[in-house]
């Protein structure tokens, strides 16, 4: 694995075997989609995840083993994203995230970004003291909600729980294990201005925490 | 001068309602859900009659009172059932106009019929009308739980419409 | 602006008078047209028997949808679909007027109240040889209201 490096690859031209551009850019750093703006089609999304929400609602019992199905869908995608992302940092920045707050930010920022183009609105931590474990990431109006009125018998399904899985894969991937769920806090408080918000409740395992304070005593 | 519109019916292709909903009180009588029913199933019979009553026969050259058109259609005998096979655009009745209202009814290739009842002046309802079905197909056609043919519940599609007519109505 | 036909209906629905006016050059050219297209012309005088039928069902539920929604006191002026536009007017001893135009054509009820008035009132209602009730027309196909109808309509084309 000698000529891995950009720098040996250029002394290793004549070398048959895996080659590297120049500028040390792989086809992993640039998105599938060549056009300035990247964009991509909403409605087309908006299909694609109407079935799977059709798809993962057949032959569940409740609105939980939906939420759960959901979640599965998602949870690849995190794990995948955690690498594809991390790749296309800078090579100094190149590590993953050590610390919960670190994860959090990488998701509330990078993966957002990436995902939906903008940042989340808002990263909170738990106000309870007996739950130090909880963090929350809040939406204020999600991308993949953004057509669907989920009917009044199932009110407490957030079809977000897609994008909880793909928070969790992240999670896991990063070795920080983790339960994600999504809730919808719109009707509430400030729910006349974003009735679609959701809050994104991620609960870290206890051997994170544990691992946590070990390193803040470091 | 703007319009301001009454109230919005959509009827699926069978016939059956599947949704209606008031915005100005006063334009339009109060009828029950019953005799909404009642009243699209009447309509939607009504729309296909107005269709076959064009007086133009054939619709496949309906424009042949002019010289110039029956040339073409001369022309066009040469190579026969080329384009005459080819079946005619829904054309039934587009817009009602009463002394008290006016109605503009739409119906999409899917054959939904989106009715839009305004008062009597012609102000974009062309325009307004576009976008309800605009968000019909956003928010009730990319909603995973709605169920094609029934009646349309979804709180979004409710939100969005009713926030669009009242700007019109404000203006 | 182009009529194509008119009809006349009674109190008890029947169509008493129907009255088409083709255009020539339509069915000139389905002549020529070869076989494809030759029962044309002909479809069109036979099925005005079976479209004045029509016409009145039509006619009949939406003035009755309307007055439904738009209360008794209104009235359906005209309706309009892609080919043709149709115009209506109700007179207070029920009998009812129809007529078929072009799309383009703007508000006829004026020329249908005065059919009513200078032809239907002055020819048919006044002529001491029509019965009261007309029916299969008759008494409304004699030649003064046929002559003037005909020539009115023409006028306005």
């Amino acid at each position: 694995m000698a000529h891995l490096g950009p720098g040996k690859a250029a002394s290793s031209k004549e070398q048959a075997g895996l080659r590297y551009p120049s500028n040390g850019k792989t086809i992993y750093h640039r998105p599938l989609n060549r056009t300035k703006t990247a964009e991509l089609s909403q409605s087309s999304f908006a299909y694609l995840f109407s079935e799977m929400v059709s798809y993962a609602q057949r032959r569940v019992t409740g609105i939980q083993e939906l939420e759960k199905r959901l979640n599965l869908q998602g949870h690849p995608i995190g794990l995948k994203l955690l690498d594809l992302l991390l790749t296309r940092e800078p090579p100094r920045s190149q590590t993953r995230p050590l610390t919960i707050i670190a994860l959090l930010h990488f998701i509330k920022i990078n993966l957002w970004t990436h995902l939906f183009g903008r940042q989340a609105d808002r990263l909170e931590k738990s106000s309870n003291p007996d739950t130090p474990d909880e963090y929350m990431i809040v939406d204020n109006e999600p991308l993949v909600n953004a057509y669907i009125s989920v009917p009044r018998e199932m009110s407490q399904l957030n079809c977000a729980a897609f994008v909880a899985g793909i928070i969790e894969g992240v999670c896991d991937g990063a070795m920080f294990p983790a339960r994600v769920t999504a809730h919808s806090v719109g009707g509430k408080e400030e729910g006349e201005m974003w009735p679609g918000k959701t809050v994104f409740l991620v609960k870290f395992q206890p051997e994170v925490l544990e691992r946590e304070a070990l390193i803040g005593k470091g | 001068m703007f319009v301001t519109v009454f109230a919005l019916i959509i009827i699926n292709k069978a016939g059956g309602l599947i949704y209606n909903r008031t915005f100005h009180e006063g334009g339009l009588n109060k009828i029950s859900t019953n005799d909404y029913l009642v009243l699209a199933g009447t309509f939607h019979g009504v729309h296909a009659i107005t269709a076959r009553l064009n007086p133009l026969h054939p619709p496949t050259n309906r424009t042949s009172t002019t010289s110039s058109t029956a040339a073409a259609a001369a022309g066009a005998g040469g190579a026969p059932g080329t384009h005459l096979t080819r079946p005619d655009p829904p054309s039934g009745l587009e817009v009602l106009e009463t002394e008290n209202f006016r109605m503009q009814c739409v119906t999409t290739l899917t054959g939904i019929k989106f009715l839009l009842f305004t008062d009597t002046t012609q102000a974009n309802v062309d325009l307004a009308i576009r976008r309800v079905y605009d968000m019909y197909s956003d928010y009730v056609m990319k909603n995973p739980f709605y169920q094609l043919e029934m009646p349309v519940r979804c709180d979004m599609f409710d939100r969005k419409l009713a926030s669009y007519i009242r700007e019109i109505n404000n203006r | 602006m182009v009529v194509y036909s008119f009809y006349i209906f009674d109190r008890h629905t029947e169509c008493i008078y129907a009255k088409t006016w083709l255009p020539q050059s339509s069915s000139a050219s389905d002549n020529n047209n070869g076989p494809t297209t030759t029962t044309t012309g002909g479809t069109l005088r036979i099925a005005s028997a079976d479209d004045a039928k029509l016409i009145f069902g039509t006619v009949f539920s939406l003035r009755n949808m309307v007055r439904k929604l738009g209360g008794d006191d209104d009235a359906f002026v005209s309706f309009r679909t892609a080919h043709y536009k149709l115009h209506y007017y109700e007179t207070a001893s029920s009998l009812r007027l129809v007529m078929l135009t072009d799309t383009a054509t703007l508000s006829m009820r004026n020329v249908l109240h005065q059919i009513y008035i200078n032809l239907w009132v002055e020819y048919v209602v006044k002529n001491p040889l029509s019965p009261v009730e007309h029916k299969g027309g008759a008494g409304v196909k004699n030649e003064l209201f046929e002559l003037g109808l005909d020539q009115f309509i023409r006028g306005l084309m």
